[in-house]
């Protein structure tokens, strides 16, 4: 072996740069296919009011129970409201509540998780039997428990899904505290005098997000779907304002008669933003982590 | 084994405490007032002050709490405040109906997620593999009571001959054949979502059994591959299966409320359903804490399961 090691700086030319990005969506179709879809969604739900073509609660009989056509793509209900509308701005209901009950969910799960994991010994063991309660029940009968007790509206759902999405995040945050916790990094921290505070929050919380923004991602999914039933029920917001699992189950009385587009619009939509979560969250999960990956 | 069973209902007990003050705390959070709510057109003063004080609603919370838990022990949820009937009677009652449903669609569940996720792993990347993958994330992401309407739609008013009915319950005891006609489309709404839990994890389980030593082992013995399949990697990959069946019972629990809600099914769901809107809490209660010791115990009978068909976990391991 002879002579010095000469740093070589390999600059990346930009045709390559949009060849590096073309083989990453070839490699992520689910990434890409999942987080244009939310992205999409997300559209539609800031801007409803330009986009949805009528007033989705201003009733006109002359038009009630209209197939879908040109004027209406997807139809109209039994009051005449376009279906179209209601879908587009149902999904700010969905998508709201998505975000802000998994926000709930984060931010206390996270810090209850981070807590009880750094603390230990007898905070962590009461902390993690509440955690444990919380999942002796299913979750969405959980989620109606509260939702029915606090009454029907869509902050007593969003609070109810938030909830629901708590233990999952304090177990992962726990676990993952516990995991690093003896670390030399850890301890090289505690060692130099860093407050636990500042050890948690910038030694320990940055070790967890990775694994974090996947369960967010795959929460919202379930948040979503979580508020289409409560909304189903009745326990999400009121009519006449649109949500897409109350309009559901009003259309349900009109089956019979085969007014079949007042349920497909909702349900299609309800199907897709679901799937467009699943999809990101799964494709986030193989892509930040290695250990998670797929043998299919 | 008798020592782990024991250790694990000590474990329960805590959590089981935790659950009836959620429960009982949940119902207090609620701005109806009981007595009114029980009292129906009753409105004199005195009247609903006596009946305060029958309830004991007038005494501190943990007092209340007591005297609540104490009828609980003695299987007493209290009277449905529509009904006045007896909570555990009317639970009872809609029991069998709840069971029939949720049996049927676990065996659907289980039986169509074995048969497709084995066709599926075998042959990795077919047809089969990408329909049954295809499928499975749809299933997640379908909800159940689109479904339902859909199959409501097809089978009940497109197809012609009407093939199943919209909805409704026949006892057994009265008629099978329509009793399972009944059945069909709810069992197959409710297991729509577990099935597309249960499929993918008999794939991903077996698929990870494949690579495993035994196996070749198995194949260079000159095992016909039916029988290395069912015998080696099958018996091998299931056992993480049994513990994601446990699961589902609670999944299938929380979609019994909404697919017994559409298909007019009287089973618990239907009754805590049909409770809310009029502020019949001990009812929802009564329901809530059912489905939630159900949850409990199938986790429990899951987790003993699991150690027993194992033999590598041991109990100290498992209870840890």
């Amino acid at each position: 072996m002879s002579g010095a090691a000469v740093p070589v700086v390999l600059r990346v030319p930009r045709e390559d740069r949009a060849g590096a990005v073309a083989y990453f969506a070839r490699r992520n179709p689910r990434m890409i296919i999942g987080g244009a879809l939310v992205l999409a969604w997300i559209f539609l739900a800031i801007f409803a009011p330009i986009v949805a073509p009528y007033d989705p609660i201003k009733v006109n009989v002359s038009e009630s129970l209209i197939p879908p056509s040109w004027t209406h793509l997807l139809g109209t209900d039994d009051l005449g409201r376009d279906v179209l509308s209601r879908v587009i701005w149902g999904s700010r209901v969905s998508l709201s509540v998505g975000v802000i009950s998994v926000t709930i969910g984060f931010v206390v799960g996270v810090s209850l998780g981070l807590a009880a994991g750094y603390v230990g010994g007898v905070f962590d063991l009461l902390i993690m039997r509440v955690i444990d309660a919380l999942l002796a029940f299913p979750a969405l009968v959980l989620a109606i428990a509260i939702t029915s007790a606090l009454g029907p509206q869509i902050q007593n759902a969003m609070i109810a899904i938030g909830i629901v999405a708590i233990p999952a995040y304090a177990r992962l945050t726990r676990g993952q505290v516990l995991a690093v916790r003896t670390r030399e990094f850890i301890v090289a921290a505690r060692t130099i005098g860093c407050s636990p505070l500042r050890i948690v929050m910038r030694h320990v919380f940055p070790s967890v997000t990775n694994a974090l923004v996947v369960q967010a991602t795959l929460a919202t999914a379930f948040a979503i779907l979580a508020e289409a039933a409560l909304s189903f029920l009745g326990l999400g917001p009121q009519p006449p304002y649109p949500s897409w699992g109350q309009d559901i189950n009003y259309s349900q009385r009109y089956l019979a008669n085969l007014k079949w587009w007042m349920s497909v619009g909702p349900g299609v939509a309800i199907f897709s933003a679901v799937f467009a979560f699943n999809f990101l969250g799964d494709a986030l999960r193989d892509a930040l982590d290695p250990r998670l990956r797929r043998s299919g | 084994m008798i020592r782990y069973i024991l250790r694990r209902l000590l474990l329960m007990i805590p959590v089981a405490f935790l659950v009836t003050i959620g429960v009982f705390v949940l119902v207090r959070l609620s701005p109806a007032d009981p007595v009114l709510a029980f009292s129906g057109e009753e409105r004199d003063p005195a009247v609903l002050a006596a009946m305060r004080e029958e309830f004991g609603l007038n005494q501190p919370l943990p007092v209340q709490y007591v005297a609540w838990v104490t009828h609980l022990a003695q299987g007493d949820l209290g009277r449905s405040f529509q009904t006045k009937q007896r909570v555990l009677e009317a639970i009872v009652e809609r029991l069998p109906a709840t069971a029939e449903l949720g049996i049927a669609a676990l065996l659907i569940s289980v039986t169509v997620a074995l048969v497709v996720g084995t066709a599926s792993a075998i042959k990795r990347n077919s047809f089969v593999d990408l329909a049954a993958s295809s499928v499975t994330l749809a299933g997640i992401s379908f909800p159940s009571f689109f479904l339902g309407i859909v199959l409501i739609l097809l089978f009940a008013y497109v197809i012609p001959g009407h093939i199943f009915p919209p909805g409704g319950y026949t006892p057994v005891s009265q008629d099978l054949s329509d009793n399972l006609r009944r059945l069909v489309l709810p069992a197959i709404t409710l297991a729509a979502g577990s099935l597309a839990v249960n499929l993918r994890q008999v794939r991903s389980s077996l698929l990870d059994v494949f690579g495993h030593d035994y196996m070749r082992t198995a194949r260079a013995k000159g095992l016909r591959e039916r029988t290395v399949i069912a015998r080696h990697a099958l018996k091998n990959a299931l056992i993480p299966v049994v513990t994601l069946i446990g699961i589902q019972v609670g999944a299938i629990i929380e979609g019994a409320f909404i697919t017994e809600t559409i298909f007019f099914w009287p089973g618990i769901g239907r009754l805590a359903v049909t409770a809310i809107p009029s502020g019949d809490y001990p009812v929802v209660q009564g329901v809530v804490l059912v489905s939630a010791f159900s949850f409990m115990f199938t986790t429990l009978l899951v987790d003993v399961l699991y150690a027993w068909l194992d033999p590598r976990i041991s109990y100290e391991t498992a209870a840890a």
